[in-house]
């Protein structure tokens, strides 16, 4: 039987400011997981703090709502640990590139394969309306309030540099390529992040709106496997790209660990030592 | 009295010292492993340069027929390689002792009643294998003739450490050990200590560092993932399961810091893993915000913190018991943990054993509280009967698991959700001892929310009062509960029950109390000694009972600020003497004797004065 949607709706029904762009991502990835055909009770999804923190709540899976910036650590745990699971790990700007910025490079590094839906609405929206890591240079917050004295972090060029094996933006406004996206992230073997631009109703971010409607898709002769091209394309702010910027094939974490189990082994014949043999070898 | 078992016919002293890059510590553990496939026990102390070549170096070994607590005091067999080395511990030599000098690096003084055994290592070494890299082998030999022991046996622990046969580091160490031997045979030296290994193949002991016995305990106890960053002195144990966790089917992660490597042990505990993380107190100070997220998630999560001198980078390579308090009570907000001290090197594989045990089964964090003084220390442990290591059922009450044993290992999992309890299910169900069913990720119907937020028993974020007053309650229910299991655990309790004396220890200062007890005991002072290894929650009434009992009650423990002493005076009220000691390197008999010959002083003067 085809799995619906629903399915993957859990008993608590989300709570976002009304017109959120998060309900579209929620549903977007219900739908996905849905035709994907993963049953509920494969997936885990950890989320960080933040509005998108919620996410977890409202996601039949199993569901980890842990602290702020750790999400992808924990995530790290859950796959080396289960690498029969699919994991997704949700959170936004500041908890993403702000507290647990430290966090990316060594997840990129490992490849560990999981989905990052990095949700950007350049502001903290929960804490109603500090700055964040992506508020643009001069623009007046909370903490803020003669306008921002940092610049802004752009994101893709530092997922870039990690090199990180899958990296896609998505604008908020078009539901259907932000659907395609996480497919082909999900369908991804080793560390995908789908960045979504995302601007706040609640506490709008001056120009963001406009940046986003003006956003262009990636040109459809874009080489994914160019880093060098794809930086460029990422550093380009009008118009602002959304697609897949950069896809390659490197080992992951599970490959990685697996290899890593076989050297070990070599030793013994490619067979697991038992505990016995283990401690007569400290005799 | 039960005295027996200080007294023993067998029990000496070995050191070996130079400078760094010697190979004096290589040489020294070889010794050390070799003595250990003999039948007796072997106890080593290591002081390292900071510098990776030169500088003071020396390893000593102590021998001894039965078991030993201490490192000993004086030197009965002293082997130096160079003039520093010798000039620095001449001092040390026992009455009657016999040292090995190389005549071409050292100039000696004769000192009255010892022998000297001139051997030049390092021409030895150029003259059979055409430089200086042989030379700690050929004292390794040395020793080997000494001791009388068979050369097989050190020869098969050097295809062990350098590689089979043929390879040309393990060509030039069996050669420099062939001509250790000969140079010992041609000086005649020999000595009444006849270390020969036993006819049995099969060995009994093994050769560990409280470290190494930690990371052992944690593979017997069934846990198959590691998350890790390096931090003196815990390293060892990381390293340790880095290498092994892969052999036994496992995964080692070394992260980018230790709060990534707490927050990996719980994304794979969520996902059913018996887990583990190695640090010291700087690391344990940054997990401090996901240690209350295993914690409010109701994960297992073992941490180790082998202490080391504090505050901030401190004393990175000494010993202090400073991390207690914080341990117990660091983080913010209240949530259960519970807290164990081995109390010596084989103690740290089965405190391990019974970290996991408690933490899979209440569902919290345990934090294993060692030292730096046990984590680099080695000795003899008997190789325990793996063989019958059997995993209890998730359902049997905890007091009914026995406590880890060289003769008998239990261990069990968390509790999982029956099919039943599958529907409707809640994760965080309100029970009598707390403890509710975890489901497994893959396991359908099983769906849960963990969050870190305040949550019903279904796991649903709620701030009401009363969800808050109840899941505080459930969650402190499970340390009750613990609290229960350890008053029905055997006391740790040792010495004469008549004694006025009391001391009570925890952690790595069991050894030097015990002796100080036996010391005492030579001198008619008789001691009893309460040392718990779970010291967060504490066996109360246990406690209660020991300090009814006694008329004067001692604390030791090193640190500043006398933290457990405070527990017996907050929560006890008691009035102990507090013998606090925080130099950095571990308090010795004779400092506690000395105290106990004090406290019995004044307790015989009151004795007067009320006659």
């Amino acid at each position: 039987m085809k799995r619906t949607s629903a399915e993957y709706k859990s008993s608590i029904k989300p709570v976002w400011c009304a017109g959120c762009s998060e309900y579209s991502v929620l549903s977007s990835v219900q739908k996905v997981l849905a035709e994907l055909d993963i049953p509920p009770e494969d997936i885990v999804v950890v989320s960080g703090i933040g509005c998108s923190g919620r996410f977890s709540h409202y996601l039949n899976a199993y569901s980890l709502h842990g602290t702020h910036g750790r999400a992808l650590p924990i995530s790290l745990g859950v796959k080396a640990a289960r690498p029969d699971l699919t994991v997704l790990t949700v959170g936004g700007d500041g908890d993403g590139l702000g507290i647990g910025g430290g966090h990316i490079s060594h997840a990129a590094r490992k490849n560990v394969d999981l989905t990052y839906l990095m949700i950007d609405n350049r502001i903290y929206g929960l804490t109603k309306g500090q700055a964040s890591p992506t508020t643009p240079l001069g623009a007046k917050t909370k903490t803020s309030p003669y306008g921002v004295y940092e610049d802004a972090l752009a994101a893709i060029p530092i997922f870039l540099a990690y090199d990180v094996s899958f990296i896609a933006r998505g604008n908020i406004g078009d539901v259907s390529e932000i659907s395609e996206l996480v497919t082909a992230a999900i369908t991804h073997k080793g560390m995908s992040i789908v960045y979504i631009v995302s601007p706040c109703r609640t506490f709008p971010v001056e120009g963001f709106k406009e940046t986003v409607e003006s956003s262009e898709v990636v040109p459809a002769d874009h080489d994914r496997t160019d880093r060098l091209k794809a930086m460029e394309l990422a550093y380009s702010y009008s118009p602002l790209y959304t697609g897949i910027f950069y896809q390659i094939r490197k080992p992951t974490l599970g490959d990685r660990l697996r290899d890593d189990t076989d050297r070990a082994q070599a030793e013994a014949g490619g067979k697991e030592v038992t505990i016995e043999q283990i401690l007569q070898s400290f005799a | 009295m039960g005295n027996t078992e200080f007294k023993s016919d067998v029990d000496f002293v070995v050191r070996i010292a130079g400078e760094g890059g010697e190979g004096i510590i290589s040489c020294g553990e070889l010794f050390a492993q070799a003595a250990a496939r003999t039948e007796y026990h072997v106890f080593t102390y290591i002081t390292y340069p900071a510098e990776v070549r030169g500088g003071f170096s020396m390893i000593q070994i102590r021998i001894r027929d039965w078991m030993i607590y201490s490192m000993g005091s004086t030197v009965d067999y002293l082997v130096v390689f160079s003039q520093q080395g010798y000039d620095r511990t001449i001092g040390s030599l026992g009455k009657g002792g016999t040292v090995i000098y190389d005549p071409d690096l050292v100039k000696i003084e004769e000192v009255p009643g010892a022998t000297f055994h001139a051997v030049p290592f390092s021409k030895i070494s150029g003259e059979a294998v055409g430089g200086q890299r042989g030379k700690n082998i050929v004292a390794l030999g040395v020793l080997g003739h000494l001791f009388s022991m068979d050369r097989q046996v050190l020869e098969k622990l050097l295809q062990d450490r350098f590689g089979g046969k043929g390879g040309q580091a393990t060509e030039i160490n069996l050669k420099s050990l062939a001509v250790g031997y000969e140079a010992a045979r041609q000086a005649a030296m020999g000595c009444r200590f006849h270390l020969s290994a036993p006819s049995s193949q099969k060995a009994v002991y093994m050769m560990l560092s409280g470290n190494e016995a930690i990371a052992l305990g944690a593979i017997a106890a069934g846990c198959r993932f590691v998350a890790g960053y390096p931090i003196t002195p815990a390293t060892p144990i990381f390293e340790t399961l880095t290498r092994l966790m892969p052999k036994v089917g496992g995964t080692a992660i070394q992260m980018e810091d230790e709060i990534a490597s707490i927050s990996a042990c719980i994304g794979a505990s969520f996902g059913g893993e018996k887990v583990l993380t190695p640090t010291s107190g700087p690391g344990l100070q940054l997990m401090g915000e996901q240690l209350t997220l295993a914690a409010m998630l109701e994960l297992p999560l073992v941490i180790v913190n082998v202490q080391r001198g504090g505050p901030s980078t401190g004393l990175p390579t000494k010993t202090e018991q400073s991390d207690l308090k914080f341990a117990i009570y660091g983080t913010a907000g209240e949530s259960p943990r519970a807290i164990l001290a081995p109390s010596g090197v084989e103690d740290c594989f089965y405190q391990t054993l019974r970290a996991f045990t408690i933490s899979e089964h209440f569902q919290m964090p345990v934090i294993i509280l060692t030292d730096q003084s046990i984590g680099y220390r080695k000795a003899t442990v008997r190789i325990p009967a793996v063989s019958n290591i059997t995993v209890v059922d998730s359902s049997v009450p905890c007091e009914e698991i026995d406590l880890p044993s060289p003769d008998r290992i239990q261990t069990t999992n968390r509790l999982e959700p029956s099919s039943e309890e599958l529907r409707g299910y809640k994760r965080f169900k309100d029970t009598d001892d707390g403890v509710s069913p975890i489901a497994r990720p893959g396991t359908p119907g099983g769906q849960y929310l963990a969050t870190g937020l305040e949550h019903t028993e279904a796991g649903r974020a709620d701030y009401s009062p009363s969800t808050h007053v109840k899941m505080t309650r459930k969650r402190f229910r499970k340390l009750k509960a613990l609290s229960k299991t350890l008053e029905t655990n055997p006391p740790e309790c040792y010495g004469p029950e008549d004694a006025q004396i009391g001391i009570i220890g925890w952690g790595s200062t069991e050894g030097a109390i015990r002796e100080a007890r036996y010391l005492a005991a030579e001198k008619g002072i008789p001691v009893r000694h309460l040392h718990p290894k779970v010291v967060s929650p504490l066996p109360n009434r246990q406690i209660e009972h020991f300090l009814s009992e006694m008329k004067q009650v001692l604390v030791v423990e090193e640190n500043y600020t006398g933290q457990f002493a405070h527990f017996v005076k907050g929560l006890f009220g008691a009035r102990p003497i507090e013998i606090h000691k925080y130099e950095g390197v571990p308090i010795a008999p004779e400092e506690i004797l000395s105290a106990i010959e004090k406290v019995a002083g004044i307790l015989d003067e009151e004795d007067i004065s009320r006659v």
